[in-house]
């Protein structure tokens, strides 16, 4: 089933506080800082969220709010991104969404 | 080493072998080992130091070097040379530079002779040290045979026109007549369309500094309107040229009747063709789905919110590389990455809430355009990497255009975009112009672009003498890069004709004109036209000798020859000689070659 783009959630999520995952690169250093090994890369979340894939953010859920927001990964983030604050707005839209 | 000891030459003293008493200097390089380890360069040198007309003959073990180009200058002046031979490497490295050497010490630079012992026989023989070095001496041998019948040779000049024709009224073309004419050079500018401007005129805001392409072409139509020296043609094309190096007549076509002058330069700006999709390419056809230059001139022709056929444009999709990069043109066209991401900032300017998608293969924004690329994400432009093999693919459905792509970027997962516009960023294909092509005999490459000598050192220069080209005609460029390539092509022009004379390579066909019967053979073998009959006596005047009735002759144009020597061997009665290379110097080198050495 192929990811639905949509203009719209950017605006949503920019809306509820800074949302900075434009800045991420994909180099995937936050998968292999996270303690929980948490089983969806930050860097494929955040390109959900960009493209506006909702359907495939609201999957997420579950390894969204499991995020104990340690900040491991925003620690070894080479582009500085605001991981963990990207991380909340996320789980703001997800509640604001209702599921 | 172990090769036996070479003999002399035989009938090296014999008076007869030689027509006249030559100094000859001849040095044999070691090349460092590259000669040496596998030539006795000493042993050749003791072997031809003992050869009639040798003065003198050393080794050194870089005959280039600065050092041994200087005692090579000293030989010639104190022992009064009157011919040098060099056997080193390939004539196509050094020859100039031993020329060169020949001329600051007062020798004629055409009484040297290069020989080359280097790939013809160390490098070729490295399993035979003692053959390399027989056959190296047998090769200088024949270098000095060739050396006793050289002649001093002078280049010939021929006058120049201090005009150029300039051929393609574009960007690249209209610089060039400017920068020709600040530099005290006629221009005749031709364009076949009815006005000048080309693909930049037709351009709205261009990258990277927001320049209205429109008012560049008109800043440079002023320009040229006010310098007498450029003479427009618009509506014209050149249709026929003849003549020689520095001094070509040029035919053109105009509307009203054709016009002939003389041009000292030709320089060809002819530029390209925009890539033009095939029905159903990326869905090329559909309502909405637009080329590059289409969604430019919608930007350029429309103002306030973007807006197709009368429907609001919200969301667009770029789809990169259409037309580039492909197996049927498998170049980059340069300009297209940075025009697209400039094209969206023109379009977020319209409206912040327009969402745009591009779909790349490589984003290619180089230099400074990188900084454009950086203010279009920072603008919300997302960007999707789609692989080679997995281009996405657009279709129309209810809502608008679907387009579908594998995001490299996002774990290769499949993502749907619903887009109101789909802008194929589509690159440059080369210009159609098979009659230039003919009447000047372009050098086209595979690619259609025209091609030049050297893509490094010598960037605006054809194989063909006199043609130069510049601008997008010869590959895809941006209009900075084309205008800087007219720009060249102008320095390389008046390089030519600021001097007024254009010296050619003296090493032409000669004709003895008392031989020659007039059968006119040369005349068809000639492929630069350069031979011509003419009546006998003008040419018998010369020689002295009584003209025939109604006999002709052949004379050869010595600035419409280039030396290739194909009019020699099929002249009936040998009246031809190639200077340089003539049959007498060709014979004595194969007796060069065979006499003297056992084995």
């Amino acid at each position: 089933m192929s990811a639905l783009a949509s203009a719209g959630m950017i605006r949503q999520l920019e809306a509820i506080g800074p949302f900075d995952a434009a800045a991420c690169m994909n180099c995937g250093v936050c998968s292999a800082a996270c303690p929980l090994g948490i089983d969806l890369l930050p860097r494929r979340l955040f390109r959900y969220a960009l493209l506006g894939c909702e359907d495939r953010v609201h999957d997420a859920s579950g390894p969204i709010f499991s995020c104990l927001l340690c900040r491991a990964c925003e620690a070894n983030c080479p582009a500085g991104v605001h991981i963990t604050e990207n991380m909340r707005v996320l789980r703001h839209w997800l509640l604001q969404e209702g599921s | 080493m172990t090769a036996a000891p070479l003999p002399p030459q035989e009938g090296a003293s014999d008076p007869g072998a030689t027509p006249s008493k030559r100094r000859i200097g001849v040095y044999v390089c070691h090349c460092g080992g590259n000669i040496s380890d596998y030539v006795d360069v000493e042993q050749v040198v003791a072997a031809v130091k003992a050869d009639a007309d040798v003065v003198v003959a050393r080794d050194a073990m870089f005959t280039c070097s600065d050092a041994t180009q200087q005692e090579i200058a000293q030989d010639i002046a104190e022992h009064q040379l009157d011919g040098m031979v060099v056997a080193s490497c390939s004539p196509k490295l050094h020859t100039l530079t031993f020329r060169s050497v020949a001329r600051r010490a007062g020798l004629n630079p055409y009484e040297y002779t290069q020989v080359n012992i280097r790939e013809q026989c160390s490098w070729t023989h490295t399993d035979d040290h003692d053959g390399a070095t027989r056959k190296a001496l047998r090769l200088v041998r024949a270098g000095v045979a060739r050396t006793r019948l050289t002649e001093p040779l002078e280049p010939t000049a021929v006058e120049t026109v201090p005009r150029v024709l300039v051929i393609g009224g574009g960007v690249a073309g209209m610089r060039a007549a400017v920068g020709l004419a600040d530099l005290g050079l006629e221009v005749v500018l031709v364009e076949r369309a009815p006005r000048l401007g080309g693909w930049v005129a037709r351009l709205g805001t261009t990258y990277p500094h927001g320049a209205d392409g429109g008012a560049l072409v008109l800043r440079l139509d002023r320009e040229i309107r006010r310098r007498e020296a450029i003479t427009v043609l618009t509506g014209a094309e050149l249709v026929a040229k003849s003549g020689t190096y520095g001094d070509y007549q040029v035919t053109i076509h105009t509307e009203a009747e054709p016009i002939t002058f003389s041009v000292g330069q030709i320089i060809v700006t002819t530029g390209f063709d925009s890539y033009e999709p095939a029905a159903g390419e990326f869905g090329y056809g559909i309502s909405g789905v637009l080329t590059l230059p289409e969604f430019t001139s919608l930007l350029k022709e429309s103002d306030g919110p973007i807006t197709h056929e009368g429907r609001p444009v919200r969301t667009i999709a770029y789809i990169y590389c259409v037309g580039s990069r492909s197996e049927e043109h498998p170049y980059c066209s340069r300009f297209c990455c940075s025009a697209a991401v400039h094209s969206a900032l023109l379009a977020a300017d319209r409206g912040e809430e327009i969402r745009q998608y591009h779909l790349y293969r490589d984003l290619r924004t180089y230099g400074k355009n990188e900084a454009i690329l950086t203010e279009s994400r920072r603008r919300g432009s997302l960007y999707l990497k789609f692989a080679d093999d997995q281009p996405p693919s657009v279709s129309h459905d209810g809502d608008g255009l679907r387009v579908t792509v594998r995001d490299q970027l996002t774990a290769g997962e499949e993502v749907t975009i619903t887009a109101d516009l789909v802008v194929l960023v589509t690159g440059m294909v080369a210009g159609k112009n098979p009659k230039l092509i003919g009447t000047l005999k372009l050098p086209v490459g595979r690619d259609g672009f025209f091609n030049e000598i050297h893509p490094k050192l010598r960037p605006v220069e054809t194989v063909v003498d006199g043609v130069l080209i510049a601008g997008t005609c010869q590959a895809p460029k941006t209009v900075a890069e084309s205008v800087a390539s007219g720009l060249a092509a102008v320095t390389q022009a008046a390089a030519v004709l600021k001097r007024g004379v254009a010296e050619l390579d003296p090493q032409v066909a000669v004709v003895n004109a008392s031989a020659c019967t007039g059968c006119g053979v040369c005349v068809d073998a000639c492929p630069f036209g350069a031979i011509t009959l003419v009546a006998a006596e003008g040419a018998s005047a010369e020689t002295g000798t009584a003209p025939v009735a109604g006999a002709r002759t052949a004379v050869i144009d010595v600035a419409g020859c280039k030396g290739c020597g194909g009019c020699a061997p099929v002249c009936t009665v040998d009246a031809i000689d190639l200077r340089g290379y003539t049959n007498a110097q060709v014979r004595a080198m194969i007796d060069g070659l065979l006499v003297g050495v056992a084995g």
